[in-house]
């Protein structure tokens, strides 16, 4: 392995970490400046129930009309963060854990993951720019978004097999590619992953109170 | 069904009509002078004052809803502006949401105000892309809260478009119906502008109205009495337009044995705040009626049918009033059940037997949490329920609420959109939906007008009144009736 190849694989994705540890740490500041509104109800259901049942709707398709009624999509939300999860995975394994990556049945499941993921990515850009609801509200965060994490899988399909003695491009290419997206993320959508908790938690807190969530069960019979 | 579309670009360039400001700057009303009733000024930087505005009143909660959103678009066919205009783009609810959020992004997240292009972070222009904006989250939203039950991150749109709608009520740039009742309730602490004489003389014909019917000279609609299990608060339309529902409610509460009251002031549970995005005149409003149990020492709040006056009652105006809850408030629908459940009254389900269905009113349900209690009731005093679906937190919205039944302007469009509505009701097959929010009355009722439904509208109460089982000497006639009265 060349020396450029080491230090990219090592120090330089480190580096891009911390940096990117210590700007959610500035973005989680910024959120917390805003005043919270303090409840002063008596309550009605369970806040902590609201709470998880908030958290937990992202493992419950079924809870919400908008992914019941389209399980494709869901299904490829799911296929797409698990891509995610395995290129990650992937950046970190390749330089810690390298003899992992010479287990063949462990690159096959890797690279379905990922391929799965690039293709369901591909499939998200074209719906963005076909439907014109998307396109109205699409910025270009939103598209170089995507394309980054497109261009990071396809990157990985090709980086996974770690054949760095027979060309080091790909593996050059994959981490160029990482340490970008670990710089880029903090100031693009893409850290909606940092919100997230927040954002279902306060949902789930102000709706628990009120009783609303956990969901009741909707009674579907009609005479 | 009707398939007329309306132009919306009538709708998004509606003009600020400001009449009605002007003539409240003539006659120096109390609540322009003291700086409460804000008025639009057309020589004013209203653009920095509104960004001066977001600095301090946005949230943490709507701060995260702000930035949470990934426009992943499958907020779009949960709202139905969007369901009933698909080839319109600017009815999905995150197209909404991007109009206060492009200001947020501009002014207050990094990228925003660094590459603001990039992230389609923008101010306002002048007072005309302000009044846009108005009619954006006024006119193409009802604040039902549909796309925030249906977000895959929990983002809030509806809270968005309510700190939209509150920033531009500090400048005055609101449509008139808004500005009327929100001037109304400043000056006579209720939406319609009752005054004392009128509500105390309907109370009281209420009371011998009930008087007669029941052949029961003891009867009462107290009024500021002290140590009560509760004190009842009505919405205004029930002292102007339909004032049977006092009159039920006092009948069912005297055959309760209960000891009530309602209030001399501090009566009226409706509050624009929700719908103006004011939180001071939420706050206002909804501490009159708390400073009212507090001095009338009632053990309990109990609120007449409505969805709003509920949500705000229970539940946000003791937050606006920054008022620390200290006795229970709870619906007269929750009353109810304690009453059928304790059998202080008794109900025959076949004097109401028509096929009736339920109407979940947004702000009950999604914004309230109560789903079963009207419909234990219903299967208590009904032959005939049936579900409409979706219901519960899943329910559209009558296409009345956020305040849109008082924004003339916008009723064309709030009418077309009605048709997936008009198509829930239909598909029901009912003679009768219920509903306890009185602008679900009002919303429902333009909706069965409209597109000519055979249905008519009643509420929780009407239905239990009906079905009342009078004790044998305050029995009339045949002491039967198959079909409420409907609404007028």
């Amino acid at each position: 392995m060349s020396h450029f190849l080491r230090i990219l694989e090592n120090e330089v994705q480190i580096g891009a970490l911390i940096f990117l540890g210590v700007v959610y740490v500035f973005r989680l500041i910024w959120l917390f400046k805003f005043k919270a509104c303090r409840e002063r109800t008596f309550a009605a259901g369970n806040e902590k129930a609201g709470i998880g049942f908030s958290l937990m709707n992202v493992a419950m398709p079924w809870a919400m009309e908008s992914t019941r009624k389209k399980p494709s999509f869901y299904a490829q939300f799911v296929v797409f963060h698990i891509g995610i999860a395995a290129t990650i995975s992937a950046t970190f394994i390749i330089p810690f854990w390298p003899s992992l990556f010479k287990i063949r049945i462990v690159i096959w499941v890797f690279e379905a993951g990922i391929g799965a993921a690039f293709l369901v990515g591909l499939m998200r850009l074209y719906r963005r720019l076909a439907n014109p609801a998307l396109r109205l509200i699409s910025t270009l965060d939103d598209y170089f978004s995507l394309i980054l994490v497109i261009l990071f899988f396809a990157a990985g399909l090709l980086a996974v097999p770690s054949l760095y003695q027979k060309a080091e491009w790909p593996l050059i290419l994959f981490f160029l590619l990482t340490t970008f997206l670990i710089v880029y993320v903090p100031f693009s959508k893409i850290c909606h992953y940092l919100y997230y908790p927040f954002t279902r938690y306060f949902l789930g807190k102000t709706l628990g109170r009120r009783g609303v969530l956990p969901l009741k069960k909707a009674n579907k019979e009609i005479n | 069904m009707s398939k007329q579309k309306i132009d919306i670009s009538s709708v998004l360039n509606s003009p600020l009509e400001t009449k009605s400001q002007e003539k409240a700057k003539q006659d120096n009303l109390r609540s322009v002078v003291e700086r409460k009733l804000k008025l639009y000024d057309p020589k004013a930087n209203n653009v920095k004052r509104m960004l001066e505005l977001l600095s301090r009143r946005v949230s943490r909660q709507v701060a995260s809803s702000i930035v949470g959103c990934v426009h992943c678009g499958m907020c779009a066919e949960s709202c139905h502006y969007a369901l009933a205009r698909p080839e319109d783009p600017t009815m999905i609810s995150v197209y909404k949401a991007e109009q206060v959020r492009k200001i947020f992004k501009r002014h207050l997240d990094w990228t925003g105000r660094i590459i603001p292009w990039w992230a389609n972070a923008r101010y306002p222009a002048d007072d005309k892309e302000l009044n846009r904006l108005k009619n954006v989250v006024f006119g193409t939203c009802s604040g039902c809260r549909r796309c925030t039950l249906n977000c895959p991150m929990g983002v809030d749109t509806a809270a968005i478009i309510r700190l939209g709608r509150g920033l531009l009520t500090e400048l005055g740039i609101v449509p008139e119906g808004v500005f009327n009742v929100s001037r109304d309730e400043w000056e006579t602490g209720n939406q319609m502008g009752v005054t004392e004489q009128d509500y105390l003389e309907t109370l009281e014909w209420m009371k011998e109205e009930v008087r007669a019917e029941l052949g029961d000279s003891k009867v009462e609609i107290p009024v500021d009495k002290e140590d009560c299990n509760f004190m009842y608060i009505i919405n205004p339309r029930e002292i102007k337009f339909d004032p049977r529902s006092i009159g039920n409610a006092a009948k069912i509460f005297h055959l309760a044995g209960e000891k009530w009251t309602l209030p001399r002031r501090g009566w009226d549970q409706t509050n624009f705040g929700l719908f103006s995005g004011d939180d001071n005149l939420g706050g206002f409003l909804a501490r009159n009626v708390y400073e009212a149990a507090s001095r009338l020492r009632a053990k309990c709040i109990v609120i007449s049918e409505c969805g709003h006056g509920y949500r705000s009652t229970r539940w946000e105006g003791y937050n606006w009033a920054s008022y620390d809850q200290k006795i229970p408030t709870e619906s007269v629908v929750a009353t109810l059940v304690r009453y059928i459940k304790e059998r202080r009254i008794k109900v025959d389900p076949s004097k109401n037997s028509e096929p009736v269905t339920f109407h979940d009113s947004c702000n009950i349900a999604r914004s309230g949490g109560m789903t079963e209690e009207p419909r234990w009731i219903l299967r208590q005093v009904c032959l005939n329920f049936r579900e409409m679906l979706p219901n519960r937190t899943e329910n559209y919205c009558c296409t009345g609420g956020g305040g849109l039944l008082s924004m003339v302007e916008y009723r064309p469009l709030r009418l077309e959109v009605a048709r997936i509505k008009a198509e829930q009701l239909k598909a029901t097959g009912a003679r009768f939906v219920c509903t306890m929010c009185h602008n679900c009355m009002d919303g429902l009722a333009d909706i069965i007008k409209h597109y000519r439904l055979d249905m008519k509208v009643v509420q929780v109460l009407d239905l239990v009144a009906n079905a009342l089982v009078l004790p044998d000497k305050k029995q009339k006639g045949d002491g039967s009736r198959t079909v409420p009265e409907p609404s007028p």
